[in-house]
């Protein structure tokens, strides 16, 4: 076998159990075994979501779901990845900041929602700050670990040359704790997503979130589920968008393992 | 001497509350949430809702676990079930389990069976991952040693390869136990009459400030404690493995 048929094949071994599910599901809906309104062919769904993406109505929820999901993410990286290294290189901050963040971690911030719509309003900036409180968790976690890790052979190596606290942390740590802030960039990107899409959920406001539950309400399950689609395809696009700038951006960590 | 910056927090909510820094109408004072929770809990007003949340989470949490182990080393050990079952796996992941409720409702319901079949689906995917990565990368050895003692396959799976992915499993299921939570509340906030994220979200809405915050507070302890045995839990049941050490 060479290697072209070899891809062809491993290829097909790996989209036919997908492949499978989903024309079960088409003759499932197909033959009217359910109610088809409420399982709908699984070839509509696909009509009605290349019809959506034609219309261009929805590229307005599209963009709010996902210009919170960014500000919340970029503000809890802004915020927490100085507690992170904070807490990983100083003793104080990590006697501060640990016990708070391990008592809060086991909260879903989702049961914040009704206490920030109370203190930011029921628009944007509720969403926006949930999005922020919910990401800052993986993002100091991950930061946290990573510069409490670093191998003290670097940082005397620094040392030895005489290099002063600051810049140490400037040259030295800063530099090697970043792959550890990507990792935790990385898992709250779905974060992000995910609470995003929640939160118009339960409160409105435009956003994938809330066009998906007004066609639950209306009973149109086809919307509902090309919506559902596009919000998946969404939180893996920006996990996929942030693996791919690892190793550009990373270029030159030496990974250690 | 952890619990110290906790306390620091409580006092300067507190004092922030009592000099006029921060307005009741925006924040109740730390005491008046203290006080709602302790008549919560005195007049015995949070334990129906508290039972009822915790049947919907720890029922879809056992069907996962017990499911997510089984089909995690069915997935290692037997490479047409691992074939049929990870490019589907791979589809669902990215999917936001919060947004497959209401989907679950229209299908099963909006009763405790659509809350806890999304609760079950949301957990299976780091069960049967974890235990996937464990069951698969068991030391080799282990399995040739009780080969040569003449064990059968089937046995091997229960005496060789489940213990030595557990620790890997553990953590799986430690966070289902996160997500657990989380979608159980999600799901309390879209549609519920019992529960604690049906107390949050109707207190929330009829400005009842202070004791929605001390169900948020009750939320938060359990989800603490809750992951405190769990740990402890493991470290007693598995001391004979390095994790606990």
């Amino acid at each position: 076998m060479n290697s072209r048929t070899e891809t062809m094949v491993s290829f097909l071994q790996r989209t036919l159990p997908v492949g499978v599910l989903l024309l079960a599901w088409e003759l499932v809906a197909r033959t009217g075994l359910v109610n088809e309104r409420v399982f709908p062919p699984v070839s509509e769904i696909a009509l009605r979501w290349a019809a959506m993406l034609g219309d261009g109505g929805f590229y307005g929820p599209l963009w709010d779901t996902l210009w919170r999901a960014l500000v919340g993410l970029g503000a809890a990286i802004v915020v927490g990845a100085p507690i992170g290294l904070l807490m990983g290189r100083t003793r104080w901050a990590a006697w501060l900041f640990e016990p708070l963040f391990s008592f809060f971690f086991p909260l879903p911030k989702i049961a914040l929602i009704p206490l920030y719509v109370h203190l930011f309003g029921i628009f944007s900036l509720s969403k926006v700050m949930l999005i922020f409180t919910d990401c800052l968790f993986p993002i100091v976690i991950f930061t946290y670990h990573g510069a409490r890790g670093l191998s003290a052979i670097y940082l005397w190596s620094a040392q030895a040359r005489g290099t002063g606290r600051v810049r140490i942390f400037w040259r030295v740590v800063l530099p090697l704790s970043l792959a550890s802030l990507y990792d935790g960039i990385q898992v709250a990107a779905v974060v992000a997503v995910l609470v995003a899409v929640v939160s118009e959920m339960v409160s409105g406001g435009s956003g994938l979130g809330y066009v998906m539950m007004r066609a639950y309400r209306y009973g149109d399950v086809r919307t509902a589920f090309a919506t559902l689609l596009t919000i998946s395809l969404v939180g893996f696009a920006l996990y996929k968008v942030i693996e791919w700038g690892r190793e550009r951006l990373l270029f030159w960590h030496v990974t250690e393992s | 001497m952890r619990i110290v910056p906790l306390l620091l927090v409580a006092a300067l909510w507190q004092a922030a509350s009592m000099t006029g820094l921060l307005p009741k109408a925006v924040l109740p004072a730390f005491s008046d949430v203290v006080i709602a929770l302790a008549g919560l809990v005195t007049s015995g007003e949070i334990f129906p809702d508290t039972a009822a949340s915790f049947l919907r989470a720890g029922t879809g949490f056992v069907i996962a676990v017990v499911a997510g182990v089984v089909l995690g080393l069915l997935m290692a050990r037997v490479r047409a079930v691992q074939r049929a079952v990870e490019p589907i796996l791979l589809v669902i992941y990215p999917v936001p389990k919060p947004a497959l409720i209401p989907l679950f409702m229209v299908w099963l319901g909006i009763g405790d069976v659509s809350k806890i079949t999304v609760i079950a689906l949301s957990c299976l995917l780091p069960v049967v991952v974890s235990t996937f990565n464990g069951a698969r990368s068991v030391d080799e050895m282990l399995l040739w040693s009780a080969r040569a003692r003449g064990t059968p396959e089937r046995r091997l799976l229960w005496r060789i390869v489940l213990p030595a992915a557990l620790p890997q499993i553990a953590t799986g299921v430690r966070t289902a136990i996160a997500i657990a939570i989380i979608v159980l509340v999600s799901s309390e906030f879209i549609s519920a009459e019992h529960g604690l994220g049906f107390l949050i979200f109707s207190y929330g809405g009829v400005g009842a400030d202070d004791a929605m915050l001390a169900v948020i507070l009750y939320l938060t302890v359990l989800g603490y404690l809750l992951d405190r045995i769990y740990v402890a839990g493991l470290r007693h049941l598995m001391a004979w493995h390095e994790f606990a050490h």
